[in-house]
């Protein structure tokens, strides 16, 4: 039994981690129906910014984060401005092409600056914490608090505020946005800071308790996508909940039935819902 | 106030709008008159910015406006109620109407006062107005999105088919709200198939037909005129 409520916390370490990164994945499908398969790699850079502020420079862990975050949403926000926008009125498959493209430069770029080694981070909260029998270690509760610390924070930014809401209009009727007014290129802009910093944010996270190296971003940005098919695409509680699902049947299934197939769990299950719910758990009906 | 000169608009190589020129002067209700496909939307989505002009010019308040988005010409102060109402419909009523004064979104006195005004105007939609939009019937939805439109205080507002699918005391309710928006001080171009209600509140009127403007002339011209009472009113 203690062993299953260590993986329900391994799993939910897990699920932070996705759902960060598809909900990211999420806001951009929903405002310009554009799956960015670089997604994962904004993830990667996220991780190694946080990485060399610490090693290199001798930033302590927060303010590098918080360093990652911020250049992660320049970073965004370029690719919004040189790649993306352009394409806009180009076919569809223009744009998700260029994100391909995107993601093959972003991991040849870091190959090449900082090699293929796997790099370790040593977490400044190795400590472990003993809950109600469990030993858990502190950092696996940092994920976990401030993923949920970032997800009450976004909702209350896309609910609550005028600015934050222009994204749900954009992404609920388009042209209904346009004719009250609102800037299309504006809240593309704002979209694609917010997702890339939450990336960064959620590598950082994750860094002290994962390797960092070069193709990190495949996997999860795979896992991404699986969570918001699950969930719905350019759905919210979708992409939280998938993540949080997807997390935790890995773990589980890690455990109990084979570590070699815990990737497997997560396509088995995206099969599993696709074929009950074709459009996912939260789709919308179609507009 | 809004002049359309020689406007063409094509959706890829078929032309939709053949040199269209149209006028709305400050005050005026213009209604446009036309059949399923003649070309009121496109002409109505040339204005807002949502199509661009392949030939001609739209002048608003002296300035030219053909090449602008969207978001900049509501900001000139057009707004449009569109056809399909483009709601917002998983949020709230009050907040599809606060996103309707999203350019004027630093003065709270301003929209607090807009909202005021609304739920005078559409006293069910204070009644309905934490229920998604979406949730509302499709003559409640229609009041959303005129009140949507009007909470940005338009200078010109466009009003494309407002009374489609609506029950007739409500389509005649809702005319009567378009007159007093009018006598209010805004300047409203009025889309509609239903030439005989549209034509006793406006002052002017076009008469458009496969992307050719046929017609224009005062309401009582267009009322007396032997091919529109054919075409539209029935008589
Ligand atoms: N997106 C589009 N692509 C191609 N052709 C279009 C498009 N939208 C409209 N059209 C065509 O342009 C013409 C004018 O359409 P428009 O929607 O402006 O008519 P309308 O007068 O508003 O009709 P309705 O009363 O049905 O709303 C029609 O022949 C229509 O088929
Ligand atoms: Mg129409």
């Amino acid at each position: 039994m203690e062993l299953f409520f260590q993986q329900i916390v391994n799993g939910l370490v897990l699920g932070s981690i996705y759902s960060l990164v598809a909900l990211g994945i999420t806001l951009i499908y929903g405002i310009m129906q554009l799956p960015n398969f670089a997604h994962g790699h904004l993830y990667m850079l996220g991780a190694y910014v946080t990485f060399f502020m610490i090693t290199h420079y001798g930033l302590s862990y927060w303010p590098a984060i918080l360093f990652s975050v911020a250049a992660l949403v320049v970073i965004g926000m370029l690719l919004e401005r040189l790649v993306f926008r352009p394409l806009h009125h180009a076919p569809h498959i223009n744009s998700m092409i260029a994100s391909i493209g995107v993601m093959l430069f972003i991991e040849a770029t870091a190959r090449k600056m900082w090699g293929s080694d796997y790099r370790r981070l040593d977490s400044p909260y190795d400590g472990v914490i003993d809950l109600f029998g469990l030993t858990i270690t502190e950092q696996r509760i940092i994920v976990i608090l401030s993923a949920i610390a970032l997800m009450i924070g976004l909702n209350l930014f896309l609910k609550r505020t005028v600015i934050g809401s222009t994204i749900e209009a954009m992404a609920q009727n388009r042209e209904g946005a346009f004719l009250v007014g609102i800037n299309a290129n504006k809240v593309s802009l704002m979209t694609f800071a917010i997702a890339s910093g939450l990336a960064a944010a959620a590598a950082s996270l994750a860094a002290p308790i994962n390797l960092v190296y070069p193709s990190m971003g495949a996997m999860v940005n795979l896992k991404a996508f699986v969570i918001i098919v699950l969930g719905g695409m350019g759905s919210i509680p979708g992409a939280v909940l998938g993540g949080y699902i997807l997390g935790l049947a890995e773990s589980i299934s890690g455990t109990y039935i084979n570590s070699e197939y815990k990737d497997l769990a997560a396509f088995a299950l995206l099969v599993f819902i696709l074929t009950v719910r074709p459009t996912g758990l939260f789709a919308k009906e179609a507009r | 106030m809004l002049k359309l000169i020689d406007v063409t608009v094509k959706y890829g190589s078929s032309i939709a709008l053949h040199s269209v020129n149209l006028e709305v002067n400050e005050g005026e209700l213009v209604v446009l008159l036309g059949a399923n496909g003649a070309g009121k939307s496109t002409i109505f989505r040339t204005i807002s910015g949502l199509l661009k002009p392949a030939a001609g010019e739209v002048k608003f308040m002296g300035q030219s406006i053909g090449g602008w988005s969207p978001d900049r010409i509501v900001k000139a102060g057009i707004v449009q109620c569109p056809e399909g109402r483009k709601l917002f419909p998983e949020m709230s009523v009050l907040k599809n109407l606060t996103l309707g004064a999203y350019i004027h979104r630093k003065d709270k006195a301003g929209i607090t006062r807009s909202l005021e005004n609304i739920y005078e105007l559409f006293p069910i939609l204070y009644e309905k107005r934490e229920q998604p939009a979406g949730s509302l019937s499709g003559g409640q939805q229609q009041m959303v999105a005129i009140a949507r439109a009007l909470m940005a205080k338009p200078k010109l507002l466009l009003l494309d088919e407002p009374s489609v699918g609506l029950a007739p005391l409500v389509v005649e309710q809702m005319f009567k709200t378009i007159e007093k928006i009018n006598r209010d001080g805004t300047s409203v171009l009025l889309a509609e198939q239903n030439a005989f209600a549209a034509l006793q509140i406006a002052q002017r009127g076009y008469v458009i037909e496969n992307g050719h403007l046929v017609l224009e002339g005062a309401r009582e011209m267009l009322c007396d005129n032997e091919q529109v009472r054919r075409a539209y009113i029935g008589a």
